[in-house]
């Protein structure tokens, strides 16, 4: 017998049931991981210790998820507020906003063989971190765009233009690769 | 249940980020969650306090209402007769005490 999130759940408030939430951690750590993953730009360890703290926070405010909205999008938006608290610290958004810029340099310049090379790994660390939370929650982990607004706490049309200019940049970057994935 | 975003069909973007979604193995992941989560005493001191606050009443409205007299007699040579008027109080206190002890085993136990 599988119980369903919100068995789980249930059991975790009424019990404080750990093995419970062992399982809920199961099920979802796997998205967490790698939704932070693609945020922190491949930065293994600290994407898990992002996602350790997620998942610790999410045992301590379960009170607060009123199921209005799938488990995994209420654990996104931790993740995400946990990431964004560290890109603070270390500045990384203001640095962000720079990077921008070589991307329509490097775009010009590039040869087309390097452009080959940049696999779409690369071409989302380009992205800004709001952009690449969008296009990693809709495009990849199939979250609505309500539910992507939700998790990213921003209104509905700002999270339409991050995936779309978030698609339109990866198109760009990832133009010549398109040409061949197109054709394999 | 949300409608998702429908990928964009023939979008070779979205069946690439699609395929990227690869599944993320635990390796012990979900153990140091687990390992690092805080013991939730804030709901748990509540039942304790009821616990032992029930047991602590019930003990001392069984106290107030056991016989002393006949369970503390002049003659102590009584204690060693088979006699229910002596050993039913005596049986009674025996309770209580035990009460109280199992009341607090298991109110220190309840997390474990």
């Amino acid at each position: 017998m599988s119980f369903t999130d919100a068995d789980l759940i249930a059991r975790v408030l009424l019990r404080a049931d750990q093995n419970a939430f062992g399982e809920l951690v199961r099920r979802h750590q796997s998205p967490v991981r790698a939704f932070l993953a693609r945020l922190t730009r491949g930065d293994a360890h600290l994407a898990d210790d992002l996602a350790q703290v997620t998942f610790l926070k999410a045992w301590q405010k379960l009170q607060s998820f009123r199921g209005d909205s799938r488990f995994s999008t209420w654990l996104f938006g931790i993740a995400f507020n946990e990431f964004r608290g560290v890109a603070r610290q270390r500045k990384e958004l203001a640095l962000e906003e720079v990077a921008e810029s070589p991307l329509e340099l490097e775009q010009s310049a590039a040869a087309p063989d390097r452009n080959l090379r940049l696999d779409l790994t690369e071409a989302l660390k380009l992205l800004n971190s709001n952009e690449r939370a969008a296009v990693v929650l809709c495009c990849q982990n199939g979250l609505s765009h309500e539910e992507a607004a939700r998790v990213l706490d921003c209104p509905l049309g700002t999270v339409k233009s991050y995936v779309l200019r978030g698609r339109e940049k990866l198109k760009r970057r990832l133009a010549p690769a398109y040409e061949n994935y197109e054709s394999a | 249940m949300k409608i998702m975003n429908p990928p964009e069909p023939n979008d070779p973007l979205d069946a690439l980020l699609r395929g990227r979604s690869q599944y993320v193995e635990d390796n012990g992941f979900t153990s140091r969650v687990i390992a690092r989560l805080p013991r939730r005493r804030d709901r748990f001191w509540l039942r304790q306090i009821l616990l032992l606050g029930a047991t602590a009443l019930g003990s001392v409205l069984a106290v107030l209402w056991l016989p002393w007299n006949n369970l503390l007699p002049l003659d102590f040579s009584a204690l060693l007769s088979p006699n229910s008027h002596v050993l039913l109080p005596w049986m009674l206190v025996l309770s209580v005490v035990g009460s109280l002890i199992g009341a607090f085993i298991a109110a220190v136990q309840w997390e474990d």
